[in-house]
């Protein structure tokens, strides 16, 4: 996705690089073309150019390395080539993926399934069909680790949770001390009047 | 526009909300000046949300002046000027009330029938010259409309695709403010979700009306298909507003990740006000059945 320029050549690194040397090489060019070296500089907006494109392939590289180690771990489904459709998923492919999907006849759809068009549907941003497969998937077998957390996180969603949310918003209301001095007087009173105490001393 | 985009006000500094304004002002005198007299008053608070996110991506400065304005001729207000380049916010707002007046067209009630009649006239042309300038934009709208009339018409689809049109029209509008293909990508995602925001907002609060008046409604087929009976009075079931809860918290939540990955700088006080608090706040009005369309809380229905 770097504007159609090889993450691999951009940074300089082979395409069996380690992690380890495409951070060095990351680290290396993040030296030689950072913005604040080539302030005042006429230079300036070609490093800033450049930078931007560093940075893009190395978040690239490094998505891919991480999604194929997690490739390792997935579940398949026996009725049709998930690997496929994970990688049509993953690439952004999503009518294709679809299509394959819809292909499956009904009897023969099994978690994978159901996780992969949930998958499908989040990528589309129909966040109710999405839902409504991933529960499926996770009841259709709840020890796969990858559905219940695909499950749990919508589920973090549609309780309201939107990460970025600053601190301190919708959350200083009931939480005053006055009202809570108050409160509590207002307790002890009730208590004294039918014979009890509350706060002892007062 | 539509109107549920908004600021929560009581949340605002006061600085922010005379830039918040001033962006307001600003599109209102862009609008008289390249569109005619008339298109201002159609002119809503989403565009003011269009049009800093439109200055935050192209790290823009606000040009501000002490300017009168027709709706307050008595006291001079902040005003963001042309320098600005407020252009794409005002031909949005343009481009999207034209097909929300010829959509009103079509509508059964009497009142806003009339209220299209007496302003197309005024927008064919405002129109035209929006749809010059941003061509493709404008044909994707156009195309997002008739999907809407079709779904309309076919009166079955559920909440997912009935929100596609209206979602895509926003992809549509946010993903032209991009300027790599990942900012691209992300802020088309950003529109989608807020689209289906607004879908769902608008289908709660016209709900009782269309179930008056026998129209379509997303909600009445989720209510057919769950087996809740009710009859448009009093207040909302809490298995619809259940349901819309989750919906609504479900794009927020895609939302707000398109936005924490944008990682917008400029004015991004207010553009966190209006994203974490406005957009729920609007919402929770609309549940409470308070909402007023002209951003002005009624006396005493502010809630914290």
């Amino acid at each position: 996705m770097t504007n159609g320029k090889d993450p691999y050549v951009v940074l300089g690194v082979s395409k069996g690089a380690t992690e380890d040397e495409v951070k060095a090489a990351y680290k290396e060019l993040v030296k030689k073309y950072h913005p604040d070296q080539y302030q005042n500089n006429p230079l300036q907006d070609v490093a800033n150019e450049k930078m931007a494109e560093i940075n893009e392939a190395y978040d690239e590289i490094i998505n891919r390395m991480r999604n194929n180690e997690y490739q390792s771990t997935y579940s398949s489904s026996s009725y049709f080539d998930s690997a496929n459709v994970r990688n049509l998923i993953q690439t952004g492919n999503i009518t294709e993926a679809d299509n394959i999907l819809s292909g499956v006849s009904p009897t023969q759809r099994d978690a994978e399934w159901y996780f992969l068009k949930g998958s499908v549907c989040y990528k589309r941003g129909w966040f109710n069909e999405a839902y409504d497969n991933f529960s499926r998937a996770a009841s259709l077998n709840p020890n796969n680790a990858e559905y219940s957390a695909a499950l749990n996180q919508m589920n973090n969603q549609r309780g309201g949770q939107m990460n970025g949310m600053p601190s301190g918003y919708y959350q200083n209301r009931n939480q005053d001390a006055c009202n809570c001095c108050c409160d509590l007087i207002c307790l002890d009173s009730c208590c004294e009047c039918m014979g009890g105490d509350l706060i002892p001393c007062c | 526009m539509f109107g549920y985009i908004r600021a929560h006000k009581a949340y605002l500094r006061m600085y922010e909300y005379e830039i918040y304004r001033s962006v307001y002002c600003g599109i209102c005198k862009d609008m008289d000046r390249r569109f005619g007299f008339v298109t201002r008053f159609t002119l809503s608070y989403d565009a003011a949300f269009l049009a800093l996110v439109d200055l935050s991506v192209r790290k823009k400065k606000l040009a501000v002046k002490n300017e009168r304005c027709i709706a307050h001729p008595w006291k001079k207000t902040m005003c963001a000027t042309c320098g600005s380049d407020l252009s794409y916010a005002s031909s949005v707002s343009v481009l999207l009330t034209y097909h929300k007046l010829r959509d009103d067209l079509a509508d059964k009630g009497f009142k806003k029938k009339l209220a299209a009649y007496a302003l197309l006239p005024f927008f064919k042309k405002a129109y035209r010259k929006a749809c010059v300038r941003y061509k493709p934009l404008s044909e994707k709208i156009s195309e997002a409309m008739k999907m809407q009339v079709a779904i309309e018409k076919d009166k079955n689809a559920g909440i997912d695709q009935a929100c596609e049109p209206t979602a895509l029209m926003m992809q549509a509008v946010f993903g032209e403010l991009g300027k790599s293909a990942r900012e691209k990508a992300l802020l088309a995602r950003f529109g989608y979700c807020l689209g289906r925001y607004i879908y769902v907002t608008d289908a709660l609060d016209d709900l009782k009306k269309d179930i008056a008046q026998g129209d379509y409604n997303p909600l009445k087929i989720y209510m057919a298909n769950n087996g809740i009976e009710w009859d448009g009075q009093g207040k909302f079931p809490k298995q619809i507003t259940d349901f819309c809860d989750v919906t609504i918290n479900m794009s927020l939540g895609a939302l707000a990740d398109c936005y924490v990955a944008l990682d917008m700088k400029r004015f991004r006080d207010i553009l966190d006000n209006i994203v974490y608090l406005g957009l729920k706040y609007t919402y929770d009005q609309v549940k409470q059945e308070k909402f007023n369309k002209r951003n002005k809380d009624r006396k005493g229905t502010t809630t914290l």
